[in-house]
């Protein structure tokens, strides 16, 4: 079966949706686009627009590769992409709510196995009794989408820990509409520049009951990290304080921070580290990245984590299969976005047919994001394939296997041409006790190899901007 | 603002300026000895790495390719410009939330500029152009601080530090340079003393205001007690006087009774019964009164939550 193009048909006539913009890339042409590329590179570059790829001998940064020709979404398309993100992430906040400070009425009526719940990696016994403002514990989500062969949206991946990339999502726009202002303004394109404030918003409905004007700072692990940029980037664009652990104090159950006029009570922390690094009084000892006593201080209402502790338990990819049943049980409702089909290798059945079909299936290991540790059946060698196996069978709980989905191709900028490209799309949800709010568009990633299916940036990947356009009534 | 980000930006602007200080000085004395006989080389080498104390540690023959180098390219020297440039960008990065995207596009182009650069090359072939590439890049990174950061004690404790960095940087210069053109014969005393006006940028300013007159006890009370040159150690004083006040209004602080200690002294000092008194000894407690004013403000404003620090690392 061909891949599915998101610009062209199958016949190779451009759909409706992208006829303008392609022919606007036709006749600006080959040489001038490369130009234009450099410019955004140079862009990106002088802004300090990088990200950190860890195992990378050569530097801790790279300029963030953003690809010229931008995805287009239509105003149809985006509805049906939007109820069914506010559809998913409302049902996994109230399965959070439900496990950590709810009756478990899911598990115990069985929707999801207890056992595989607890064993999930994010699952967090120090969350129970947390308190956060019901259908909030995931404040900000990150759901990968990915459209298969016949065009059909599917959830990959739900990130509702610490999900990262909406500062590309902002930078991509304002560069591309600096490098191809002409082509942008002849769509109807909806903005997503009110992020920074729609995230405040958020982030101060979270705040405890008692804070009044309350103090939100973003917390992050420092300049080291491969997403600081997008830390400081969102400090800037809320208005307030980044934070290191270190510029914390926890004093009688309050979180302090340490101005030059002296301590200045925190209200909410946004925090950019991840959970098991967050407080070395409970988790990691080791951690000079978080702040000692700040769970006791959020346990005691005095102070909001957002996102909450523990919310590994429901993005973890054992939970993944049950998310369109958690739906069902909590809404009622029929899932609008499904998954992608997947096998659970604990199930004595299940793991038969995925070893009998290891090499037309994806393995992946549970606890691992960012596309480490994935293997792709057809690619792999046959020796490749017998470590899989083996260790399938001897910690089945670690991996899940899904059908090999052929990711939708988009024209993309390779030698000052258009070749197709895989993508997905990271949309971001934001939520809050007033309702959840889909920011238009998302992350649009692309695998720049040919034939590649990995569009992870740290492996490297680059991005587009994506346009959602306003429909007829917007 | 937080202790931190204070501490940071107070360090932007003492690495920018001394970037800044350290390309000036090598291209004036660089150029200098272009027309001064061959003898003079190696003693006005290592007078600019007396100046910049880094005499000690510079261990190699003073040539101009040597010294000009090590201030330049050196990773491995502190003190060069492009060490003064990394950790000025490295402040920066942290800061990043604080300062305006001009600040940091400014800072961050210069480093990358640097990397990108042959610089070793460059130095041989041009070295003005490279000196003044480093000085442009520093006024472009003050001037666009000085037109897009809001006046608020981020803005403050960067122009403190630059303030203080300057200031020093002058008494510095006049300790090493002025005690060596008084003393003896000197053949090229004119132009040394063009070339030390010149090291802080006050040579055309020096001239307006007592003509071409080169006088060295107008030179030292130019340098030290001008009103309206900027460079003089009296005006960025007085700067940073108004920076740190802006900082605790209302109250005063340690810091503040230092600097307003310091700065009246060479408010109502006399060139005159300086030079009657001892000039050595004027400037020296002069550089360790700037410093103890430094050491002031790193603790109130950056440490003042150690103890609290203490205690909670402590009870885990």
């Amino acid at each position: 079966m061909p891949d599915f193009d998101e610009a062209t048909t199958a016949a190779a006539a451009p759909r409706d949706h992208y006829r303008d913009l392609l022919a606007r890339l036709d006749q600006v042409g080959g040489d001038e686009l490369a130009d234009r590329a450099r410019l955004l590179d140079s862009i990106f570059r002088s802004l300090g627009i990088t990200f950190a790829v860890y195992d990378d001998e050569r530097g801790a940064e790279r300029t963030w590769p953003m690809d010229l020709v931008p995805r287009i979404i239509p105003a149809d398309e985006w509805r049906h992409l939007e109820a069914g993100l506010v559809q998913r992430v409302t049902a996994l906040n109230r399965f959070l709510d439900d496990l950590y400070v709810g009756d478990q009425a899911a598990l115990h009526d069985g929707v999801v196995p207890r056992w595989l719940v607890e064993s999930a990696d994010g699952y967090s016994r120090e969350a129970y009794g947390i308190p956060a403002p019901a259908g909030a514990r995931c404040v900000v989500a990150g759901i990968d989408i990915v459209r298969d062969g016949e065009g059909t949206y599917r959830v990959l991946e739900d990130n509702l820990r610490v999900p990262s990339g909406i500062s590309y999502v902002l930078e991509n726009r304002v560069a591309m509409t600096r490098v191809l202002p002409v082509a942008f303004a002849r769509h109807r394109v909806r903005p997503v520049n009110h992020y920074g404030s729609a995230l405040l918003r958020a982030l101060r409905a979270a705040a405890p009951p008692a804070s009044g004007e309350p103090t939100v700072v973003v917390l992050t692990p420092g300049t080291a990290n491969s997403a600081y940029f997008e830390h400081a980037f969102l400090a800037r664009q809320m208005g307030v304080e980044l934070v290191e652990g270190r510029d914390l104090t926890v004093e009688d159950h309050v979180v302090y921070m340490r101005t030059t006029r002296g301590l200045e009570r925190v209200d909410v922390v946004y925090r950019r580290v991840g959970d098991e690094f967050l407080d070395p009084a409970v988790f990691r000892s080791d951690s000079l990245l978080g702040v000692p006593g700040i769970v006791s201080a959020a346990r005691a209402g005095n102070v909001t984590l957002a996102n909450a502790l523990g919310n590994g338990a429901a993005d973890d990819k054992g939970i993944y299969p049950f998310v369109p049943d958690l739906i069902e049980y909590y809404l009622g409702a029929e899932p609008i976005l499904p998954n992608v089909t997947t096998y659970l290798p604990w199930e004595a059945d299940q793991l038969e047919t995925v070893l009998d079909r290891l090499d037309q299936l994806v393995v992946k290991p549970v606890a691992e994001a960012g596309g480490y540790g994935i293997v792709i059946g057809h690619e792999a060698s046959d020796e490749e394939l017998g470590r899989v196996a083996e260790a399938l069978r001897a910690d089945p709980r670690g991996y899940i296997a899904q059908e090999v989905v052929r990711l939708s191709t988009h024209p993309t900028l390779v030698d000052g041409e258009l070749r197709p490209r895989h993508i997905d799309l990271r949309p971001f949800v934001l939520s809050s006790p007033a309702g959840v709010e889909v920011i238009p568009g998302g992350l649009t990633r692309v695998a720049l190899p040919e034939g590649s299916l990995i569009v992870n940036s740290s492996r490297g990947g680059g991005s587009k901007d994506t346009w959602v356009l306003a429909g007829d009534g917007a | 603002m937080l202790s931190r980000h204070a501490e940071h930006l107070f360090w932007i602007g003492r690495y920018v300026e001394r970037a800044e200080d350290t390309a000036r000085m090598l291209d004036v004395t660089y150029h200098t000895l272009l027309e001064s006989p061959p003898s003079e080389e190696g003693p006005a080498w290592r007078e600019l790495l007396e100046v910049l104390h880094l005499h000690e540690v510079f261990d190699d023959e003073p040539t101009a390719a040597a010294v000009s180098r090590y201030l330049v390219l050196d990773p491995a020297n502190p003190g060069s410009v492009v060490s003064a440039v990394d950790r000025a960008r490295t402040n920066a990065q942290a800061v990043r939330d604080r300062i305006s995207t001009e600040m940091w596009e400014a800072i961050n182009a210069f480093f990358l500029e640097l990397q990108e650069m042959d610089l070793g090359t460059a130095l041989d072939r041009r070295p003005y152009e490279v000196f003044r590439t480093i000085k442009n890049r520093c006024q472009a990174i003050n001037g666009v601080s000085a037109q897009t950061m809001p006046r608020d004690d981020g803005y403050r404790f960067s122009v403190l530090g630059l303030m203080l960095e300057r200031a020093e940087m002058t008494c510095r210069l006049l300790a090493v340079r002025y005690a060596r053109l008084t003393r003896g014969s000197q053949p090229m005393w004119f132009h040394a003393w063009v070339a030390v006006l010149k090291s802080v940028s006050a040579f055309e300013a020096y001239l307006k205001e007592h003509e071409a007159a080169l006088e060295p006890t107008r030179v030292l009370e130019f340098l030290l007690l001008s009103t309206t040159f900027p460079r003089s150690v009296l005006y960025c004083l007085r700067v940073a006087e108004t920076q740190l006040g802006g900082l605790t209004p209302g109250t005063r602080s340690t810091a503040q009774r230092l600097l307003g200690r310091v700065r009246a002294r060479c408010e109502f000092a006399d060139v005159d019964e300086i030079l009657d008194s001892g000039l050595d000894q004027f400037l020296e407690e002069l550089q360790q009164d700037i410093y103890d004013v430094a050491e002031a403000v790193d603790a109130h404003f950056f440490r003042s939550g150690t103890d609290l620090d203490l205690r909670s690392i402590e009870s885990t």
